[in-house]
């Protein structure tokens, strides 16, 4: 039997971003509107923390969705 | 004729792992946390010391204040000792475990099948792959005794059957040992050293007094001591074969509280969706873990009133045992120690519909595995609600028909809240 599978796992998503971190476009979108935008810091303790600035953001198709920059790796995600 | 294996200082070795150089400075394995302050087992340059398995930690500091205390290691040392015992059984001996690294076993129904107790020493040793001391006795006490005085290399044997010749022989041998061997019997761990403030130094001096002074200063212990000394002892009560059967989950980030219950909750429906099982129920469990920061194992074991396969049961009976747990933890296992007979649910009077209702969904789920395999039927299970992390908070485990009732913790949460 495999191991337990976590769900919402993150996944990597193209986004082009302004100079102060804000996000432009998802995928080729365009941003229509910033909803929220939140940090989350975690496990600083350990060798592996976690940065992440989250952005909850809506197209201009009318998609919302939630990606995140890990402040670590400067690399994009999307997470639902 | 009575086999004893001894692998000397066992579960200190296991807890050292490839830290073998501390069995040469004066070593002990650390208090159990929450249990009573005394060392476990101890090396050779401690034993100089005058320290011994079993004495308080503050005596044992004082006496050796440079003593090195390692975590001991439960788990670890109860998986090492178990292949051991299986590398046994799988020749055929009916092994009865003392304690981890002492196992006897009764030869005779080997003697012919290896041509003598030389070869079936021989094919013990070619079994059990690792370096042991092997004593050969009439009495399992006297076999213990015997192997506490073998080298690595040469086997220490006292020939002689159970019948009065054989018990003659062995108390012969044991005659001129110290009484301190008994403290190989859990029972008598505490008399050696009141026989020698006694100035009773030997067995032999022990098997000469006359059994109703012993009775009447001990009680029952003086009276097995007097038997052990005389070449006496109880017959050995090999264990069932057993099988083993086990779920581990890694934890990436170290767990406690809810997130470990949740975790035990999984391991419960892996374990009963093991095709292995066969419908059986699980009489007695082991949970297990390794615990952060290289603080060692822990392991409890569970004995349930009767024996089950009700998630929802079992539940009840090990999620409280969680909170012995010294330390937050990095794995945890669930083993199935003992079996118990095949489920059948007895039928009440009236027919329930919710009842028939379960069973149809866990006949449905048994066929369902059946075909596409145990993956077929999974259920979204809140690990940790709370977390700040999208991905921490829930994940997919086998679904079982009366563990999919909506857990009170597991109620909605203010996504807002989850981000502060």
């Amino acid at each position: 039997m495999s191991g337990p599978r976590r769900l919402s796992v993150p996944r990597r998503v193209a986004v082009t971003a302004a100079d102060d971190g804000c996000p432009l476009a998802v995928d080729g979108r365009e941003i229509d509107s910033v909803r929220e935008a939140w940090l989350i810091e975690d496990r600083w303790w350990t060798e592996k923390p976690l940065r992440r600035r989250y952005w909850e953001v809506v197209t201009t198709c009318g998609r919302n969705e939630i990606v995140f920059c890990d402040l670590r790796s400067g690399r994009w995600w999307r997470q639902r | 004729m009575i086999v004893c294996v001894l692998f000397p200082r066992f579960a200190l070795a296991t807890a050292l792992g490839d830290r073998g150089e501390l069995l040469q400075a004066p070593t002990a394995l650390a208090p159990e946390p929450g249990g009573a302050q005394q060392v476990g087992e101890v090396s050779l340059a401690a034993e100089a010391f005058g320290i011994h398995p079993g004495m308080r930690l503050g005596e044992a500091l004082a006496r050796c204040p440079r003593l090195t205390l390692v975590p001991s290691d439960p788990a670890g040392v109860a998986d090492s000792w178990e292949r051991l015992l299986v590398r046994l059984e799988s020749m055929g001996a009916a092994v009865e475990p003392e304690r981890p690294g002492l196992v006897c076993f009764d030869a005779r129904g080997l003697l012919r099948l290896h041509g003598g107790i030389d070869g079936v020493l021989s094919a013990v040793r070619r079994a059990m792959r690792s370096p042991a001391r092997f004593g050969v006795a009439p009495s399992r006490f006297a076999a213990i005794a015997a192997a506490t005085r073998a080298r690595a290399r040469r086997p220490e044997i006292v020939r002689g059957g159970s019948d009065a010749e054989g018990r003659k022989r062995a108390s012969a041998f044991l005659a001129p040992l110290p009484v301190a061997l008994l403290r190989a019997r859990p029972a008598l761990a505490d008399l050696p050293e009141a026989l020698e403030r006694l100035g009773i130094r030997t067995l032999g001096e022990l098997a000469q007094l006359p059994p109703t002074a012993l009775a009447d200063r001990f009680g029952a212990t003086g009276l097995l001591a007097h038997r052990l000394a005389s070449g006496h002892d109880s017959a050995l009560s090999p264990r069932p074969a057993s099988e083993y059967l086990r779920e581990v989950l890694e934890l990436p980030e170290a767990a406690s509280g809810t997130q470990l219950q949740r975790g035990l909750e999984m391991l419960i429906d892996r374990l009963l969706a093991r095709n292995e099982r066969r419908g059986r129920t699980f009489r007695s469990v082991v949970i297990s873990a390794v615990l952060v920061e290289q603080g060692g194992t822990w392991r409890e074991q569970v004995v349930f009133r009767e024996a089950l396969s009700d998630p929802v049961r079992m539940r009840l009976a090990l999620v409280p045992r969680l909170e012995y747990l010294p330390a937050p933890a990095e794995s945890l296992r669930l083993a199935v120690e003992r079996f118990g007979p095949l489920a059948t649910d007895q039928r009440s009077l009236l027919d329930d519909p919710a009842a028939a209702r379960m069973a149809r969904l866990r006949e449905a789920i048994r066929q369902t595995r059946a075909v596409a395999g145990p993956d077929a039927a999974m259920r979204v299970l809140e690990v940790d609600p709370d977390s700040r992390f999208p991905e921490r908070r829930a994940v997919l485990t086998p679904f079982e028909g009366s563990s999919a009732l909506p857990s009170p913790s597991g109620a909605a949460t203010d996504r807002a809240d989850r981000r502060r």
